[in-house]
C-alpha cells in the first residue's frame, strides 16, 4: 500500500488527470440515466466502477469512447475530458479518437478470423500493411497480453479456437495493439472461470504502468484487488469515489457502506 | 508474482524492519546498563515513537489486505499472524522503553555483584536471542527454530523465579542500594515478559506455517 | 384428481410417436414413389445425345440442348442482376437504415413479395419489360422478371445472415476505431458471408424450378438455336418438359421424366452446396 499512495497526485488543478469528467448528464430519450456526474481520473491508475445493476457504470464508462453514440436517441449534456480535449466537442474525429481508447468487453469477443488478424485489425483498418511491422507489433501486443507463450505456434488459427480467458486476453492485445493511452473495461471478467478471472486481473495490475485503466466490475472483490482508486455508483448518481482501500475499509457515505458489505435492500 | 504476493512480501518486509528495530532497543538497553551510558538509554526512548509508527501502519497494512485480498489458506494465515506479532513486538518495545527509563532514573551505576547474582545479564542476553530467533525463524519459515523457543523461555522463567529470593538476600546485605535492587528486579520481571512475548510470536509463527494451534496446550 | 385415463399417458405417449412415424413415412413414401418412377422412365434416355440435342419433333432425337443453355443464360443474368441489388439493400436496411415506422413498413412489404405467387410477378414482367421496355420476349426481360422474384428471398436471407452476427463484434470492430464501412466490409460481411451465400444459392435453386412467369414473359417451348445474347428468344428446362408433357406421344413423356431427372440433380447440387456452406458458416462463426 505504500507503493499506491506515492503516485496519486492530489490536489493540483489542471492537466495532470488523464480523464476529467464534469457536471455529465446522459438521457435516454426522456429517462436521465446518469445525473450531473463528475470525476477526476490520474493517468497509470485503475479506477473500478461498482454499484448495483442499472446505476449506469456500464453507460458511463462508454462515454469516455463515444460508444453510446452508436445508441439512438441518447442525448448527453457536461463535458467529457481527455487529456484536457472536450471529447463531445463537434471538431473531434470520432474514429481517429477511439483509437486513443481500447475498449474491453464483457465477452469475449474476438472476430472469427485467425489470432493473427484479430490482433492486427486496428492497425489494417490504419492502413498499415507491411507484414514486418505488423508481426512486430501483434507480437508485443500477446506478450503484454500474457498470451504470446500460449499462441505463438498457432498465429494463424481461429481465434474461435482458443478458450474462453485466452479470448478475452487477445482481446486485451487486439485494444492495446492500437497502442491507446486508455483502457477501459467493461466487467472483462464476468463471463470467465476463476483461474482465467486472476490471470485477467494480474494482467491488468501489470498493464497500468502503461495504460489508464478503467473497469465497470459486477465483482466488489475485483474491484478491491485490481483498482487504486473505487468509484460507487448508484440509480445514475456517483456516490462515492475515494480510493479503493479507503472505500473498503472505511467508505464515507453509508450507501457505500451498506452496498459493500451486501446489505443492500 | 501476483499482486496479493508483492503485497504480502511488503508487509513481511515491514515487520522484519520493525522487529529489527525491537532487538535494536533490546540491544541498546542492556549496553546501557552495562555502561550506565543515560545518553543511549535516552535514544531507546525516543526510538520508541518509530516502534509505535511501524505498529499502525502495519495494522493498517493488515487491514487493508483483509479488505481488498480476502486472502486464504496460507495467506490468510500469514496476514493473521503479522497482525498479532506486530502487537506481541510493540509490547518488547514498549519494555525496552521501560527498561530504559529505569536505567536513566537510576543515579549510580549498578553493583556488579548484584548483576551477577541473579544472573542478570544473561537472562537479558536470552531475552534478546529469543527475539532474535523468532526473527529469523520467521523469515527462513524455520518451524524447528521456532521451537527452541519455548525451551529457551524456560530459563528466563527459572531465572525470574530465583530472582525473588536472591534480590531479597542482596537487600538485607546491602540496605543502602534497596533502590537498585527493586530496579533490577523489576527489570528481571520485565524481561520475563520479553520471553512470554516471544513465546506468543513463536506459537503465531508455528500457526502461520503449519495451521497448528498451540495456544493453552 | 385421480381421474382414470382411458389410455395410460405412457401409451398415449407412444402412440402419438407412431402416428407422427407414420405421417412422416407418407410424406417420404410419395416422394419415394415420385422419384422411382421419374428415374425409371427417364434414366434410359439419359445419355450425352441428351444434352446435346437440339429439339425436335421425334422423341428420341430431340434433346435439352437449347433449354439447358437458356436456362444458365437465365440464371446467369438473373444472379448478376439480383444479387448487387438485393444484396446491398440487405446490408442499407439491416446496418444503415434507421428503425422508423418507414422501414417497418418497407420490411413487412418484402416479407410479403416473398410471398407473392410467381405468375404475378410474370404478368408485373410483361408489362414492365417485355412491352413498357421493349425488351420483347427476350433472355432479359426473362431474367429481370426472375430477378423480381428472387431479390426478396435475397433481401430478406442477406439482413437475417446480417442480422445473426453479434452486435458485440460490431462494437469491437468501432471500438477500434473502424468506421461504419470499415466495419461492414472488414467484420461483419466476413461473417456472415456463408448465410447470405446460402440465401443467394436458394434462391437461385428457386429461379431454376420458375415455369409460370417465363411462360407469361414469353419463353418459347420450340427454340431451334441457342440464344447468343441477352435480347435473343430463349427457352428453359422447366418450360421444356412443360412442353413435352403435354405432347401426346409416349416418347416425349420419357423425355420429359430424363429431363426432369436433370432438373432435380441441379437443384439438389445447389441445395447441397447451400446445406454445406451453411454448417461450415455455423462452425466458424459460432460463438
Amino acid at each position: 500500500m505504500v507503493q499506491k499512495d506515492s503516485y496519486i497526485t492530489e490536489g493540483s488543478p489542471y492537466g495532470i488527470y488523464k480523464l476529467r469528467v464534469e457536471g455529465l448528464n446522459l438521457y435516454y430519450g426522456t429517462k436521465q440515466a446518469l445525473k450531473d456526474i463528475s470525476i477526476k481520473i490520474a493517468p497509470n491508475t485503475v479506477t473500478a466502477f461498482i454499484g448495483p445493476s442499472g446505476c449506469g457504470k456500464s453507460t458511463f464508462l462508454r462515454c469516455f469512447n463515444r460508444m453510446n453514440d452508436l445508441i439512438e436517441n441518447v442525448t448527453i449534456t457536461g463535458s467529457v475530458m481527455v487529456d484536457d480535449i472536450d471529447i463531445y466537442k463537434n471538431m473531434i474525429d470520432v474514429y481517429q479518437y477511439r483509437k486513443k481508447i481500447g475498449m474491453v468487453f464483457q465477452k469475449p469477443n474476438p472476430f472469427p478470423k485467425s489470432i493473427f488478424e484479430n490482433v492486427a485489425f486496428g492497425l489494417r483498418i490504419n492502413g498499415e500493411s507491411s507484414k514486418s511491422v505488423l508481426q512486430g507489433i501483434v507480437e508485443s501486443a500477446l506478450r503484454q497480453a500474457a498470451l504470446w507463450e500460449e499462441v505463438k505456434d498457432n498465429l494463424n488459427k481461429s481465434a474461435l479456437t482458443l478458450s474462453g480467458g485466452q479470448q478475452q486476453r487477445l482481446c486485451i492485445a487486439r485494444a492495446i495493439a492500437v497502442k491507446p493511452s486508455v483502457l477501459l473495461m467493461d466487467e472483462p471478467a464476468s463471463s470467465l472461470d476463476p483461474i482465467s478471472t486472476a490471470k485477467i486481473e494480474e494482467l491488468i495490475y501489470q498493464l497500468k504502468d502503461q495504460f489508464t485503466i478503467v473497469i465497470v466490475t459486477h465483482n466488489m472483490q475485483q474491484a478491491a484487488r485490481v483498482s487504486d482508486k473505487t468509484a460507487f455508483f448508484y440509480l445514475g448518481e456517483l456516490i462515492e469515489f475515494d480510493k479503493t482501500d479507503k472505500i473498503f475499509t472505511n467508505p464515507s457515505k453509508e450507501a457505500t457502506q451498506n452496498y459493500i458489505t451486501g446489505r443492500f435492500g | 508474482m501476483t499482486h496479493l504476493q508483492s503485497e504480502l512480501k511488503l508487509l513481511k518486509t515491514d515487520i522484519i524492519e520493525m522487529w529489527e528495530l525491537v532487538i535494536e532497543q533490546l540491544d541498546k538497553s542492556l549496553i546501557s546498563l552495562k555502561t550506565f551510558d543515560k545518553d543511549l538509554t535516552r535514544e531507546v526512548v525516543s526510538n520508541e515513537k518509530r516502534v509505535n509508527a511501524y505498529e499502525l501502519k502495519i495494522d493498517r497494512d493488515c487491514e487493508n489486505i483483509f479488505a481488498l485480498f480476502n486472502p486464504v489458506a496460507v495467506d490468510l494465515r500469514m496476514v493473521l499472524a503479522t497482525l498479532k506479532i506486530n502487537s506481541n513486538l510493540e509490547r518488547i518495545g514498549d519494555i525496552a522503553e521501560g527498561i530504559s527509563k529505569l536505567i536513566t532514573s537510576e543515579k549510580e551505576p549498578f553493583d556488579q555483584v548484584l548483576l551477577e547474582c541473579t544472573r542478570f545479564q544473561l537472562m537479558f542476553e536470552a531475552a534478546i536471542l529469543i527475539v532474535n530467533d523468532a526473527l529469523t525463524a520467521f523469515d527462513k519459515e524455520d518451524t524447528k527454530l521456532a521451537r527452541t523457543i519455548f525451551k529457551k523461555d524456560e530459563l528466563l522463567d527459572e531465572i525470574n523465579a530465583d530472582a525473588h529470593q536472591f534480590i531479597t538476600i542482596y537487600i538485607k546485605d546491602h540496605l543502602d542500594k534497596t533502590e537498585q535492587a527493586l530496579n533490577v528486579l523489576s527489570i528481571i520481571r520485565r524481561l520475563e515478559r520479553v520471553g512470554d512475548q516471544g513465546k506468543n510470536i513463536a506459537e503465531e509463527i508455528i500457526f502461520y506455517l503449519e495451521a497448528k494451534v498451540l495456544k493453552h496446550k | 384428481m385421480n381421474r382414470k385415463h382411458l389410455i395410460s399417458p405412457k401409451s398415449q405417449d407412444k402412440l402419438f410417436k407412431i402416428f407422427a412415424a407414420l405421417c412422416t413415412g407418407l410424406v417420404l413414401l410419395t416422394l419415394l414413389v415420385l422419384l422411382i418412377d421419374i428415374g425409371i422412365k427417364g434414366i434410359q434416355r439419359i445419355n450425352w445425345s441428351f444434352f446435346t440435342n437440339l429439339p425436335s419433333r421425334h422423341p428420341e432425337e430431340s434433346g435439352i440442348y437449347t433449354a439447358l443453355a437458356g436456362m444458365v443464360g437465365l440464371l446467369f443474368f438473373t444472379v448478376i442482376i439480383a444479387l448487387p441489388i438485393g444484396i446491398l439493400s440487405g446490408i442499407y436496411l439491416q446496418e444503415y437504415g434507421k428503425r422508423n415506422k418507414l422501414a417497418k413498413f418497407i420490411e413487412i412489404n418484402i416479407s410479403n413479395l416473398a410471398g407473392v405467387p410467381s405468375v404475378i410477378y410474370g404478368i408485373l414482367g410483361l408489362q414492365l419489360f417485355v412491352r413498357t421496355a421493349g425488351f420483347g420476349n427476350s433472355i432479359l426481360s426473362g431474367a429481370l422478371t426472375l430477378a423480381l422474384l428472387i431479390m426478396p428471398v435475397i433481401i430478406v436471407s442477406t439482413r437475417e445472415a446480417i442480422k445473426a452476427v453479434p452486435d458485440s463484434l460490431r462494437e469491437a470492430s468501432f471500438g477500434l476505431g473502424a468506421t461504419k464501412w470499415q466495419t461492414v466490409r472488414r467484420v461483419v460481411l466476413p461473417a456472415s458471408f456463408g448465410g447470405i451465400l446460402t440465401g443467394i444459392i436458394l434462391s437461385t435453386s428457386r429461379a431454376i424450378g420458375e415455369t409460370a412467369p417465363l411462360i407469361v414473359v414469353g419463353a418459347l417451348a420450340y427454340v431451334p438455336f441457342v440464344p447468343e445474347g441477352p435480347m435473343d428468344q430463349y427457352t428453359s428446362l422447366p418450360i421444356q418438359i412443360f412442353n413435352w408433357t403435354s405432347r401426346p406421344q409416349q416418347g416425349f413423356v420419357v423425355n420429359a421424366a430424363a429431363g426432369i431427372i436433370v432438373l432435380l440433380l441441379f437443384t439438389f447440387i445447389l441445395n447441397g452446396t447451400a446445406i454445406y456452406l451453411r454448417n461450415r458458416w455455423y462452425k466458424k462463426t459460432a460463438i
